[in-house]
Formats: C-alpha cells, sequence, structure tokens
C-alpha cells in the first residue's frame, strides 16, 4: 500500500504548525472518503447520494495539558489559524500529568500482512451495475412478499476511504479500505391496522463476499413476513436462543464494562474480575485484528499501538480489558488496546434448528428493541421480538415482550453456541443458546 | 436582557474582544446574532453570492425536476470536559460545506461538498441532477429573503464567550457534587456549545439564513454505598445563551443528578407483566415523541408504512388528548426560526381533542398531500437528505389533578424518567428504559424501581391515555438528540402527567 503523498504532507505540516504554535507533541490525522449510496422504491429511484469528505484531526499536548479538534476545512490558511487558536486554547486548561503521547516502543512489532481491507475491483464497480444490485435486491423482495406488501425501499452503498496517521513522536500509520452494504427493508399487512417492518442488511469490505442481491431481498422478505401475527404472551421463565445478528447487540453492555475508562471511573461491573469466572464455560470471546477482509481489521489501533490477538475471555474466565494508552497510566496499569478490533465467538457443532428440537419448548429471538446495560452495576434489561417454539417448531410470533438481568448471572446461563457465525460484521457472533430466562409478557 | 441588533452586536463583541483578548477553543468567524440579523455570513465569509447560487441550481435543474436547494452550513462545536476533579480536556470540531438537493416527485438526487468554490458545488449539482431525465427547468430569476420571526435572540455568541468563563462553571458542577453526599465517588461534568449557521437558497426563490445554537450543562456521578455502586446523570440547556448558565442552574444540576443517584440504592425491580402506567410530567414527553410522534411525520405515512396513514380526522385518543409539535417555544433545542428547506418555523396541532388533524410535513410530502409543509424538513448537516422530523412535542395539559391521576391506581408503576427509547413505525411497538420510577400500592407512591423497560404499543397506548393532570412541563435537557434514517437532530419534548390503562413492564421476577 502507497501512502498518499498529499495526504502526507499535510499531516506532516499540521504537525510542525502545531509545534511552531507552542505544542510539545500532537497527534494528526488526515481521513478521505469517497462514497456513493442509491435507495430504491417502488422500482425507481428514490435517492441517488454521491459525494466525497474530508476530515483532519488534530491532538496537541502543551504543558502538561491536552485537547483534541477537528476539522472539515482543510484550507492551509483556514488550518493554521485553527491550529494556533487550538494550542492557545488549551495552555488554559487544567494539566493532566496523564496525557502524553504514548511510548514509541508500543508502536513497534507492526504484523507485515496485508489485511485484504481494500477493494481492488472498488473502481470497477459502474453506476449502472449498482442499480442493477438496487433492483435485484427490490424485486425479489417485492416477489418474495406477495400480496402483503406494503413497502420495500432497497439500497446498495459503497464507500472508499484512506487515512494517514502522524504523531510527533515517532509514529506513522496509512490504511486504505474499502466497505459495501446491501439490503432492504420492507413493510407489510398484518391484522387489523398493524404494519410489521423488518429490515436486512449486509456488510462486507470485499463485494465478493457479499450474498447474491435477490438473496438479499428473499431474506428481507422472509424475515418481515416472520413477524406476522405477533402478540405477546403470559411471562414465563424460558430458554431462549439469540439469534447470530443480534448477540453483537446484547455483547456491546457487557463489553463496554470491559473498558479501562469504566474501569478507572468506578462505572465497571467487571473490575476486580480479571481471572474469574464470570460467565460459563462456552463463554469465550476472541479479539482478532488479522482477520483476512475483516471489517475490524487492523495493524494499528487509536494509540498507534501495534495490535495483537488477545483472548479477553476464555471458558468463562475474564482474561484481559481494552485498556488504552491514557487510562493505563491514569490505572498505573499496563496497556493493552483501547477498542475491540474483530470479536469472535468460536462456533459449535450443531445448527439453530437442531438445538430448538432438543429444547422443545422456548423462544428463539430474532430482534431487540430499545433496552439499556448499566456497565456500573451489570444490570440489563431489553424488549425482544422472535418466535416461540414447541417440539423444535415455532407456533407463535412474539412482540412487546422483555428480557431482562444482571450480565453476571445471565452469561452464566450460556448452555450453547450454534455453528452459525454471522460474518457480516466485525462482530462474529454465532446463535447463543441461554437457559432459565425470564420472559416477561402479560 | 432585549435582544440587540447585528450592528449594536458587531459594535459590542468587537469592544469585547480587544478588552478581554481571550481565546475561546474555536472562535466565531463572524459575530451576527442570530435568526434575520445573521443575513449575509455566507457572503462576506465564503464569497457565497445570489448569482453563484442561481448558477449552481441551474445546474441541479439541468436534467429537470420539481425543485432545487442548497443547504450551506458552518457549523463550530465546542466541549470541555471535567474528569477527576480538573477540568482537563477540550473538543472541537468545525464542518463546513454545502448540501445540493434535486427533487424530482418523490425521488432525491444529493450531492455535497467540503469546497465552497464554484467548480465543486457544479459538480455536486451534476450528481444531484442525475434524478431527473427530461428537459432543463429554469430556476427563479431572484432569490427574496425570508423574514421570520427569531425564537432564540442572543445578546452573545456562545463562541464568543472565553474558554476561562466556561471552566469554573464547569468546575462548580463538581464541587458541588461532591458537597452534596459523601457517598459521591467520580464525577464527570461538561459544557458543550454548539453554533450552526445555515444558508437556504431554493429554486423557487427563497432565501433564508438562521443561527443555531444550542448548549448544555451535563454531570454523570458515580456513588457507593455499603460497597455497591450507582451511576446517575443530568443536563440541563437548550438554545440559550452562556448568561443562562448561573450559579442556581448549576446547583439544580448538580442536585438532581445526585438525587437521582442516591435513590437507586433503595430501588428494586418490581415484578414483571401488564399493569397500569403513570407518566410523570416533563421528560416522559420522550415517550410520546417516540412511540406516537414518529407516527405522525408525514414520509412514514406517504409511505403507508405507519398506522395513522388512514387516519387523518378520525378519532385516535381520548377527547381530552391534544398533542402539538412547535418550533416556537423560545429558546427550546428543537425550536427553529426556519426548517432545513426554508419553510418559517411555526407550530402543528398533530391532535386535536382526541382528532388526528395533520402530520408533520417536508415539501416532498407537503407536495403528496396538497397541503402546505410545516416547518419539520430537517436534516442533521450539509451531507444529509431532508426529512419529516419533530421539534418540541408535547401532550397538552388536560384537567385532572396529578395527585388523584396517582391516587386512582391500586397497583402499577410511576414513571418520572425514561430514555433509550426504540419503536417500529409500523407495527407501533416501543420499549423503553425506566431510568426512574416509582411502585404505587394503593394509591400511593412507595419503593424506587430501577433497571426496567416497559413496552407497549404506540398507538394503542395513546388509546388508553385515560387520565390527562394538568401540569405540563417541557423538559429541561438538551443533551439528546433524535435519531432516524441515521441522522440526529435536537428535538424538545414534553408532557403532563398521565395515566395509561396498560403496559408491560419487564424484569426478572415473574
Amino acid at each position: 500500500m502507497t501512502m498518499n503523498k498529499e495526504m502526507y504532507n499535510l499531516t506532516e505540516w499540521s504537525i510542525e504548525i502545531s509545534k511552531s504554535a507552542g505544542a510539545d507533541d500532537c497527534r494528526v490525522g488526515i481521513s478521505k472518503e469517497r462514497f456513493v449510496e442509491i435507495s430504491y422504491r417502488d422500482r425507481k429511484p428514490e435517492n441517488i447520494k454521491e459525494a466525497s469528505r474530508r476530515n483532519l484531526f488534530i491532538e496537541i499536548f502543551v504543558n502538561g495539558r491536552y485537547s483534541a479538534q477537528n476539522t472539515s476545512d482543510l484550507r492551509k490558511e483556514s488550518l493554521r489559524n485553527f491550529i494556533s487558536n487550538a494550542v492557545e486554547a488549551t495552555k488554559l486548561l487544567a494539566k493532566d500529568p496523564f496525557r502524553t503521547l504514548p511510548d514509541p516502543k508500543y508502536y513497534k512489532g507492526r504484523a507485515e500482512l496485508d489485511l485484504g481491507i481494500r477493494d481492488s475491483a472498488y473502481e470497477q464497480l459502474t453506476p449502472e451495475e449498482r442499480h442493477n444490485i438496487v433492483r435485484a435486491i427490490e424485486d425479489a423482495c417485492l416477489t418474495a412478499g406477495g400480496e402483503k406488501t406494503i413497502s420495500v425501499t432497497a439500497t446498495e452503498q459503497d464507500r472508499l476511504g484512506e487515512s494517514v496517521v502522524l504523531t510527533s513522536n515517532g509514529f506513522e500509520g496509512y490504511r486504505e479500505s474499502t466497505f459495501y452494504v446491501m439490503g432492504a427493508q420492507m413493510t407489510i399487512k398484518d391484522e387489523g391496522d398493524r404494519r410489521p417492518e423488518g429490515y436486512n442488511y449486509v456488510v462486507s469490505v470485499l463485494q465478493k463476499d457479499l450474498p447474491e442481491p435477490k438473496d438479499v431481498g428473499i431474506v428481507t422478505a422472509k424475515r418481515t413476513l416472520d413477524l406476522l401475527g405477533s402478540k405477546k404472551i403470559k411471562t414465563e421463565t424460558l430458554p431462549v436462543i439469540i439469534e447470530n445478528r443480534n448477540v453483537s447487540r446484547l455483547l456491546g453492555g457487557f463489553l463496554s464494562a470491559m473498558y479501562g475508562s469504566n474501569i478507572q471511573q468506578k462505572r465497571s461491573f467487571l473490575a476486580n474480575k480479571k481471572g474469574q469466572q464470570i460467565g460459563s464455560k462456552f463463554f469465550t470471546i476472541i479479539d482478532n485484528p488479522f482477520v483476512v477482509s475483516g471489517l475490524g481489521s487492523k495493524l494499528y489501533d487509536g494509540d498507534g499501538f501495534t495490535t495483537k490477538k488477545r483472548t479477553m475471555i476464555e471458558s468463562g474466565v475474564l482474561k484481559d480489558f481494552y485498556v488504552d494508552w491514557y487510562y493505563s497510566r491514569k490505572l498505573d496499569w499496563e496497556p493493552t488496546t483501547g477498542s475491540p478490533s474483530n470479536l469472535i465467538i468460536p462456533p459449535g457443532k450443531r445448527s439453530v434448528k437442531e438445538i430448538m428440537k432438543d429444547l422443545g419448548r422456548g423462544i428463539l429471538i430474532t430482534g431487540f428493541i430499545g433496552g439499556n446495560s448499566n456497565s456500573t452495576t451489570g444490570d440489563s434489561s431489553v424488549g425482544i421480538m422472535g418466535k416461540l417454539f414447541e417440539n423444535g417448531e415455532p407456533v407463535q410470533t412474539i412482540a412487546e415482550m422483555n428480557i431482562a438481568d444482571n450480565h453476571l448471572e445471565f452469561w452464566n446461563k450460556l448452555v450453547e453456541v450454534a455453528n452459525d457465525p454471522w460474518i457480516y460484521s466485525s462482530r462474529h457472533m454465532p446463535s447463543l443458546v441461554f437457559t432459565d430466562v425470564v420472559v416477561s409478557g402479560v | 436582557m432585549k435582544p440587540i441588533t447585528r450592528r449594536t452586536f458587531l459594535r459590542t463583541t468587537a469592544a469585547a474582544a480587544v478588552a478581554t483578548a481571550a481565546v475561546p477553543l474555536i472562535p466565531s468567524g463572524c459575530v451576527s446574532p442570530g435568526g434575520k440579523d445573521s443575513s449575509g455570513y455566507f457572503e462576506s465569509e465564503f464569497g457565497i453570492t445570489d448569482g453563484l447560487c442561481q448558477k449552481v441550481l441551474s445546474k441541479a435543474l439541468s436534467k429537470g425536476g420539481d425543485f432545487a436547494d442548497l443547504f450551506f452550513e458552518h457549523t463550530i462545536s465546542n466541549y470541555v470536559i471535567l474528569e477527576d476533579g480538573k477540568v482537563n480536556q477540550a473538543y472541537s470540531s468545525v464542518a463546513l460545506g454545502v448540501g445540493i438537493r434535486t427533487v424530482n416527485g418523490e425521488q432525491v438526487g444529493y450531492g455535497f461538498t467540503q469546497e465552497l468554490s464554484e467548480k465543486s458545488m457544479l459538480a455536486a449539482a451534476s450528481t444531484a441532477a442525475t434524478i431527473a431525465d427530461s428537459e432543463p427547468v429554469k430556476s427563479a430569476d431572484q432569490f427574496v429573503s425570508l423574514e421570520n420571526k427569531n425564537y432564540y435572540p442572543l445578546t452573545t455568541l456562545l463562541t464568543s464567550i472565553p474558554l476561562e468563563s466556561k471552566l469554573p462553571l464547569v468546575q462548580s458542577v463538581n464541587d458541588k457534587c461532591f458537597a452534596l453526599s459523601p457517598e459521591i465517588i467520580k464525577v464527570n461534568a461538561g459544557f458543550h456549545d454548539k453554533q450552526k449557521r445555515i444558508l437556504i437558497m431554493t429554486s423557487e426563490g427563497t432565501k433564508a439564513e438562521d443561527l443555531l445554537p444550542k448548549n448544555y450543562l451535563w454531570t454523570n456521578v458515580v456513588a457507593e454505598k455499603n460497597g455497591k455502586k450507582e451511576r446517575a446523570g443530568w443536563n440541563i440547556g437548550g438554545r440559550r445563551e452562556f448568561s443562562f448558565y448561573t450559579p442556581s442552574l448549576v446547583n439544580e444540576v448538580a442536585k438532581e443528578a445526585v438525587d437521582r443517584v442516591l435513590v437507586l440504592f433503595e430501588a428494586d425491580q418490581p415484578p414483571a407483566g401488564e399493569m397500569p402506567i403513570v407518566l410523570g410530567p416533563g421528560v416522559t414527553g420522550i415517550l410520546l415523541h417516540e412511540a406516537i410522534g414518529h407516527g405522525m411525520e408525514a414520509d412514514f405515512n406517504r409511505k403507508k408504512i405507519s398506522t395513522y396513514c388512514t387516519m387523518i380526522g378520525k378519532k385516535v385518543a381520548e377527547p381530552f388528548v391534544t398533542i402539538i409539535d412547535d418550533g416556537t417555544i423560545p429558546y427550546l433545542p428543537g425550536s427553529l426560526n426556519v426548517d432545513d428547506e426554508g419553510t418559517p418555523g411555526q407550530k402543528t396541532v398533530l391532535v386535536e381533542n382526541g382528532v388526528l388533524t395533520s402530520y408533520m410535513h417536508d415539501k416532498i410530502s407537503a407536495r403528496h398531500y396538497k397541503v402546505k409543509p410545516t416547518g419539520n424538513g430537517r436534516r442533521q448537516s450539509y451531507e444529509h437528505y431532508i426529512q419529516p422530523r419533530m421539534r418540541n412535542t408535547y401532550m397538552l395539559s388536560g384537567e385532572a389533578k396529578p395527585e388523584d391521576v396517582i391516587k386512582s391506581v391500586e397497583n402499577g408503576i410511576y414513571v418520572k424518567d425514561v430514555s433509550n427509547g426504540e419503536v417500529r413505525i409500523g407495527a407501533g411497538d416501543f420499549s423503553f428504559y425506566v431510568s426512574q420510577g416509582r411502585k404505587i400500592e394503593n394509591g400511593k407512591l412507595t419503593a424506587p424501581i430501577k433497571d426496567i423497560n416497559i413496552m407497549g404499543n404506540g398507538p394503542k397506548m395513546l388509546r388508553n391515555v385515560i387520565m390527562v393532570a394538568d401540569d405540563l412541563q417541557m423538559a429541561k435537557g438538551a443533551g439528546g438528540a433524535c435519531g432516524k434514517g441515521g441522522q440526529a437532530v435536537p428535538v424538545g419534548f414534553g408532557m403532563p402527567t398521565i395515566l395509561v390503562k396498560s403496559m408491560t413492564v419487564g424484569g426478572v421476577k415473574s
């Protein structure tokens, strides 16, 4: 990958300007992005959008003080004033001895890998092909939806981005990446005045890794039609299966307690749990920044640290936290990395269908709505929709229902991991099976 | 203080700048105070003339279309943040650009550029023009400036307030929180101010300019008691000026946050199931906004996604229920002198005495329904499309007394505050997290509750509002934003105390 010279030069110039304005150190990044978005409704384009955007961010360290700024106005004259003002203003803040650029030793040892996050075929995608993709999604969705269909909006988006980051203490980073989204949103007729809406979106770094557009449309229709006739059932304690694509949302509340910022600010229910059993033996999470063409793949993190593969949770034991440079200094801990890359729960052996058969009666959760997860206490509560199944077969669509628990209790109820990781995300999560979950309804 | 004119303001701020020589984090490029007084900013700062806009609009309509518009934006945002006892972090951002839209029926072509050069704008206009495929359409020969009221007149721009003045404000929130309770162990606090200047030029000949301030003071606190920790927060703000943030307001922010965290030590999850719910006044208006308001935005009805799409003129609630979306309430976060497509700020009655009377329209939906736009055409920034969006949404007061509403419930839940709401527009289903509330037992408020959701169906909930009290309050915060279609815009909301016959409460106790 060749560094964009123009971006590099402007980044380097910005460092010089900030140093000459009095900054002791700084980190500067410039990003550029070209993107296209097309959506269709009623078999014609509803929205067509195409543009480029760019941005500069700068973090300034001066006299033990810190500030960060960003701007889309990259004219040199404006930038010079912007940076000079920012340096002056930073001097007015209180000192913070923990704010420094990282020790450069953490920049070393970067893997010499091609992560495959830039689709070399990106420029070959023509406007006509984009329109054909969206038409195919819409057409398949309308056909599969049949008479129940009220409205379908099909979408294609793609982006090509690049970024340069430099620090005054020797870090240099450059990345180029692509990103594609295909999907649709559908509304259908139900009993009375109910109009359930479903959606299906897939995201990928390479276009070739996406499913066929018509399949995206068919799945959208299927997921939406599955919402027909929903009702809430009696409050009951049941086994639940959380469908692969929805696991990430539930896990998000748990992950927030693994951040150094929340630990140092006493907002983490996991703060003193490192090395302890915090979930069942089926609960393992691996953070792997080196997944080829992974949506979260990266060779360096926000601090410039060289990335590493890490086991965060192993067989229910909490092994590591996300601790960036700043909070590592406040905590007096060794830093790890500030945020996740690709998160992987290793898949199990059985399909959801097989597991449902074994469980007999339970709820398959296919969507969450609203809810909250408290990183301080671990308490979590979220609305759900999905299917009640009996004898392994779906018998009733459910909505207006809720599950609530404390994360430390909930992840101990994990009894099986299915074999179906969701690959259209940076979080490769298979469907998960929990027992003894209170599902609130009537 | 009386709002001052642009000319007086220019004089005053010039003198102040010399006297203080202080540096705001990002200073304002221009100093006009807002509303109609903000005229000429983009021409003087960036050379955007009427002639140039006509050229760009002609390009946007070069392949036909019903109309086109340009949305210029220059936004400056500043944040100062306190952590571990010191105001030691500051963040700022500048957004500059123009969004160009061509509308052809209900189809939209859109391009934007961050370079306000003729070449870049014409290129973006060419992109927008691709939505149509017919003969060129002529843009209006000249622009007429929109004369609109100013619902957020300012005497001083926040961006001209020196950073040194903001630091003690934030520090005092921290000090106050710690002083209020020995159980407070961590305080985060901050002050955010944003100044958004916009210029809208339409092919129909409208020229509208505005300056929209938005700011708030916030805190989040963590308390520890008997080895357990809890957290809570509070914020107050709006389209205010700096003098709004008085010592008494600092006390209010700190006290509310501390009270909210301490009550959680006594709180428990109530039994799950269906029960009557009393929504307290003020911030519970977010439930009205999410569960009901979104279904009344015209795009969801034009596309027949909302259950309200066949309900205009029909009864949707009891006769004592009236719901309003209002861009004209002074200084509230959802107030607009002009919307983002050049329609003047106004007030729209959505439900009057229980009957659905209007949707919230942008220009596209107004053309579809053959009505006038209601001033609800909004967008997050120049990078985004227009959508019909709420402004300040509230239910009018009824005649009941709040204490009588509570007394009427034998066994239920009183909701003081909710957050994290989400709604499925078509089905109408929603879920909200109750961050503060109490049980109601035998007509009295009893033990505090926490960490539960309430779920229901928006249209059904509206039909099930069986009492409305006379205590409408508008929420005081400005820290949140409404999200729709990947866009966030500031909104306000309000509510009197109301009783909903039945909703589902989610918990761990079956």
